[in-house]
């Protein structure tokens, strides 16, 4: 399953690809990114707590950059296994477009495969889990690169009248 | 004779025999929660076992870590591959005459393959081990359309079979692919092909589906070290059968083996293989020397153990245009998943899918399957069908239909048209067979005027006219059905099983008092045998049905049977039962003739007893024979009233119907209400006909549950999309439509009480009803053939498709 989408952040575009590499906002903007461990500028361990419908589990995998275009874009992709409940292996193909001097366009692509019982159980929930959680990584990252808001005051913390409205302050 | 003495109609009535609607004797038990079930078999210190699954489709298998799930409390031990390899069980032979891992074995080849087995002092316990066993996957490229196995450059599944290019059932064309099966006589039907004045061809899948029954594959298994025994408790089709393939794989000694299946909650085919788990709890109980039991959940359940269909079969009809059929060719890829664990008779590879001429006249005809391997479950068995029949329905009743609209013909016509006459019987069918007998017109037409077939079809075009003036958006359905199964597998010439005769059996032994057992080699698993083959007994040898008790499914006391599955129980067990029962009044009729100092030819059978002819007041009961049985019987005669029959039956049974259905459907929606099913059996003599109504309705059930929802469905990646009751179809009673029942009696003229079989012919007619009747509702918008399941959303993309909304 693929989500092709894109995101105005109220930053340069150097100022973006710089946030891309940090691992500590990319743990922030992970959703259910409990630790993330980098070994190496571009490989980085993780544990990643994932619901899909019934199933949560605890993930155990890698986060990879790879195809690093400074400051254009890159591919951020991760595998993982959470045990029983299956496997996950992705990513998203990011490009940078300068929009002026103080706004940057974050184009993303994003690719999910879902293994065993997660995808048996949360199979009719792929799609929409999916949508869900890249669009909570990049409302998080916008928010907190954009500096329109804390990553705290993010997608994760409105409350459900928000979240239904749509009316919340943070990047939607 | 005096007022007190009973009338011949009384003394028929009060034995409750063959044509009495008798109460079925085992819903005492069942309707009070007191039926004894697998689950239900608790033993001291009996441990439990669950099975580490593959989330892949296909995958090496690089290393499998147990040390953090042995250290879970109560987790005692891990079963793998390597673990089997000592006692040379890592493999087990399938029915097919292929081999299946028991354990993944190096690799696994669909998702929610066993690959480890732990073991542990309860279930809890077992589940949290499995959630520490570490197994390192490399994922392989996954095959999942069957219609790609045999390309060039598809991945090689089956490594195991490197170098083979001869399988069980001959030469090997791939690495993918398994056998190919032909019947017919292929000049002869593209000659008839050449002259036709219509062909007609088209693909007609029958989607992948599972039996699910309520209660899942189970078992407990118990090795006594002192004894050398091991008793296995199971949810066995074919207890009998078990036990030979335990004795032959595990080599345990057959009389030592005990395999008892208890009440069954439901089998539909799912029960009749065998599977890892009971290797597993075996070799487990053995190493443990505690019972260790293994219970699916139904999850592995819809994932694992045994899909049904999965057939894509091409068919194509020529014809003459005034609508006479002049050949049939069908070319089915059959999809097996990754083992060919095809719970078939061993030389059928497709089973008796060559029985796809149907009711039909059909002069020539020739047929091609090929079985080839794919990353999905194994399987392939007879859910609520003889083998393979319901696809070879399916298939034929389709590609009528399909003709008559090409001929512009109403379905029912052309059926009439090309019905085997009832002269013609025993009819020798171009693919092979010999059908017993039959009267398929008569069937036709009275359930044709029961539905008021003229009036539904001016109904129709009058709804057709509405909706293109834009009136209704509701488009209305016939569907006709007309089958003809072939079933009580079988005959010792043409049908075993590893080599086993598909005989059946029985012994009865009646007690001095009137009352008695019947043992017998068949398994009910819903089917009602306690009753009906009671009744069967009552009317041959005048004994009240509820005087005998029937044991069933305990290898140590019935006698070797081949177990239920395929409508074979009456076929083939009920003529044994019959045969043995004959064999009783036989002896009876000696001890009689010696009571009654008369010859045995004076004597003549009267419902219950014996009579002297011309002295009609001169009898004795069957009751008082029991008694003398075990005193004074005749000179050089033994003591005793038993006996024991082994059937192998000359032929095998051709139960048929006529099914209609009536169908709308919300072209918006594509929300589809059944408004009127109307079932006409004919299953011969008839037993019991409320149970018959019964298994009527449930088959007819199951058939609406596949033709319109139920599926087991993969994506891309070899996962399982429909693996739990949220997403695979299971109606209950408030989708379920209502069902109105016919029928009409042709007996089996070789049959000893004429009987056919009737458990699975509601599955094979009404798959095809239901369709029909989709495919009928969309045609006049200009569609041949939509595939199955036909729910609510593929009508809805099927109207779509046809242009009726943007």
């Amino acid at each position: 399953m693929q989500i092709i989408d894109s995101q105005r952040i109220a930053a340069s575009r150097e100022k973006v690809w710089a946030a891309l590499n940090d691992p500590a906002v990319l743990k922030q903007c992970i959703p259910g990114c409990e630790d993330l461990q980098m070994s190496s500028p571009t490989d980085m361990a993780a544990t990643v707590v994932l619901r899909v419908g019934p199933v949560k589990a605890t993930f155990g995998g890698k986060v990879t950059l790879s195809d690093l275009d400074p400051p254009n874009g890159y591919r951020i992709s991760g595998e993982g296994s959470g045990g029983v409940a299956g496997f996950a292996k992705g990513g998203a193909t990011v490009r940078l477009e300068p929009d002026g001097p103080d706004a940057t366009i974050l184009n993303y692509d994003v690719d999910v495969l879902i293994g065993g019982r997660l995808a048996q159980l949360g199979g009719r929930l792929i799609e929409s889990t999916t949508k869900k959680l890249s669009g909570e990584f990049f409302a998080a990252f916008g928010a907190i690169v954009g500096g329109e808001a804390e990553a705290e005051t993010g997608e994760a913390k409105r409350g459900w009248l928000s979240r239904l409205t749509g009316s919340a302050q943070g990047a939607e | 004779m005096n007022d007190m003495t009973p009338t011949r109609e009384q003394r028929t009535a009060a034995l409750e025999g063959m044509g009495c609607k008798r109460k079925r004797v085992e819903d005492i038990r069942f309707t009070q929660g007191k039926g004894n079930y697998v689950d239900d078999v608790k033993l001291p210190g009996m441990l439990h076992g669950d099975f580490v699954r593959s989330p892949h489709a296909h995958a090496r298998v690089k290393a499998i870590h147990s040390e953090e799930a042995l250290k879970v409390p109560g987790v005692l031990a891990v079963i793998t591959a390597e673990t089997l390899k000592t006692v040379n069980l890592a493999w087990m032979p399938t029915l097919a005459g292929d081999v299946q891992m028991v354990l993944a074995d190096g690799k696994v080849l669909f998702q929610n393959q066993e690959v480890a087995f732990v073991v542990a002092t309860d279930r809890y316990a077992a589940d949290d081990g499995i959630a520490k066993v570490e197994v390192e996957y490399e994922p392989l490229p996954v095959l999942v359309d069957p219609f790609k196995a045999m390309d060039p450059d598809a991945p090689v599944l089956r490594e195991d079979l490197a170098g083979k290019t001869t399988g069980a059932h001959g030469p090997r064309k791939h690495h993918n692919h398994i056998f190919e099966w032909t019947v017919g006589d292929k000049d002869l039907t593209d000659a008839a092909f050449r002259k036709a004045d219509v062909t007609i061809k088209e693909l007609i899948s029958y989607h992948r589906v599972h039996p699910s029954p309520l209660e899942t594959c189970q078992c407990v298994c118990s090795f006594d070290k002192i004894r050398g025994e091991l008793t296995i408790w199971g949810t066995f089709q074919a207890p009998h059968v078990i036990r030979t393939v335990v004795a032959l794989i595990a080599k345990i000694p057959e009389h030592k083996i005990h395999v008892i299946s208890p009440d069954i909650g439901g089998g539909f085919g799912n029960k009749v293989g065998a599977y890892p788990g009971y290797i597993c709890a075996a070799v487990a109980s053995i190493v443990t020397g505690k019972p260790v039991k293994w219970v699916e959940d139904r999850i592995e359940n819809l994932t694992a153990t045994s899909f049904a269909r999965d057939y894509h079969m091409t068919a194509e009809l020529a014809a003459t245009k005034e609508g006479k059929v002049t050949g049939l060719r069908v070319h089915v890829l059959a999809d097996h998943g990754a083992f060919d664990a095809c719970a078939d008779p061993s030389k059928w590879p497709a089973g008796f899918f060559n029985i796809v001429t149907g009711s039909y006249d059909i002069p020539v005809a020739h047929l091609a399957v090929d079985g080839i391997y794919t990353n999905k479950a194994p399987g392939g068995v007879a859910y609520r069908c003889s083998f393979r029949v319901t696809e070879a329905a399916y298939c034929i009743e389709r590609a009528m239909d399909i003709l008559a609209q090409k001929l512009n013909m109403d379905p029912a016509e052309l059926r009439l048209k090309n019905f085997v006459r009832p002269e013609q019987f025993p009819y020798h069918s171009a693919l092979g067979w010999e059908y017993d007998s039959g009267d398929y017109a008569t069937a036709m037409k009275k359930v044709m005027e029961t539905v008021k077939y003229a009036g539904l079809r001016q109904e129709q075009a009058d709804k057709r006219a509405a909706f293109k003036r834009g009136e209704t958006r509701e488009i209305m359905g016939v569907g006709v059905s007309f089958f003809t199964e072939i079933v009580g597998a079988g005959p010792s010439k043409n049908c075993d099983i590893l080599g086993i005769a598909m005989f059946d059996s029985c012994e009865i032994r009646l007690h001095p008092t009137g009352a008695g057992i019947a043992r017998v080699g068949s398994k009910s698993q819903g089917q009602g045998h306690e009753t009906t083959w009671a009744q069967i007994i009552a009317t041959e040898i005048g004994i009240p049905a509820d005087n005998i008790m029937v044991e069933e499914g305990n290898t140590d006391t019935a006698p070797y049977g081949l177990g239920t599955y395929g409508s074979r129980s009456t076929p083939v067990a009920g003529a044994a039962i019959a045969m043995a029962a004959r064999k009783i009044k036989a002896k009876a009729q000696m001890i009689a003739a010696y009571k009654l100092e008369v010859h045995e030819d004076d004597l003549e059978w009267d419902i219950d007893g014996f009579r002297v002819k011309g002295l009609p007041e001169k009898t004795m009961s069957m009751k008082d024979i029991c008694w003398a049985a075990y005193n004074s019987v005749p000179p050089g005669m033994e003591p005793g009233l038993e006996a024991v029959s082994y059937y192998d039956p000359p032929n095998m049974t051709y139960p048929f119907g006529a099914y209609i259905c009536v169908m709308d459907i919300d072209v918006d929606t594509g929300v589809y209400k059944v408004r009127r099913f109307m079932a006409l059996d004919d299953c011969g003599t008839r037993i019991n006909p409320m149970i018959i109504e019964g298994q009527v309705h449930g088959g007819l059930t199951e058939a609406f549950a596949i033709a319109m929802g139920q599926e087991i469905r993969y994506d891309d990646a070899g996962n399982v999309v429909t693996g739990s009751f949220m997403d695979f179809f299971m109606p209950t009673a408030v989708e379920t439509p209502h069902w109105e029942t016919d029928f009409t009696v042709t007996p089996s003229p070789h049959h000893p009480i004429g009987a056919k079989g009737v458990g699975e012919s509601p599955n094979v007619g009404g798959v095809p009803a239901f369709s029909n009747a989709v495919n009928d509702a969309f045609s006049f918008l200009g569609s041949t053939h939509i595939q199955m399941p036909h729910d609510y959303w593929r009508n809805w993309k099927a109207a779509k498709s046809l242009g009726v909304f943007a």
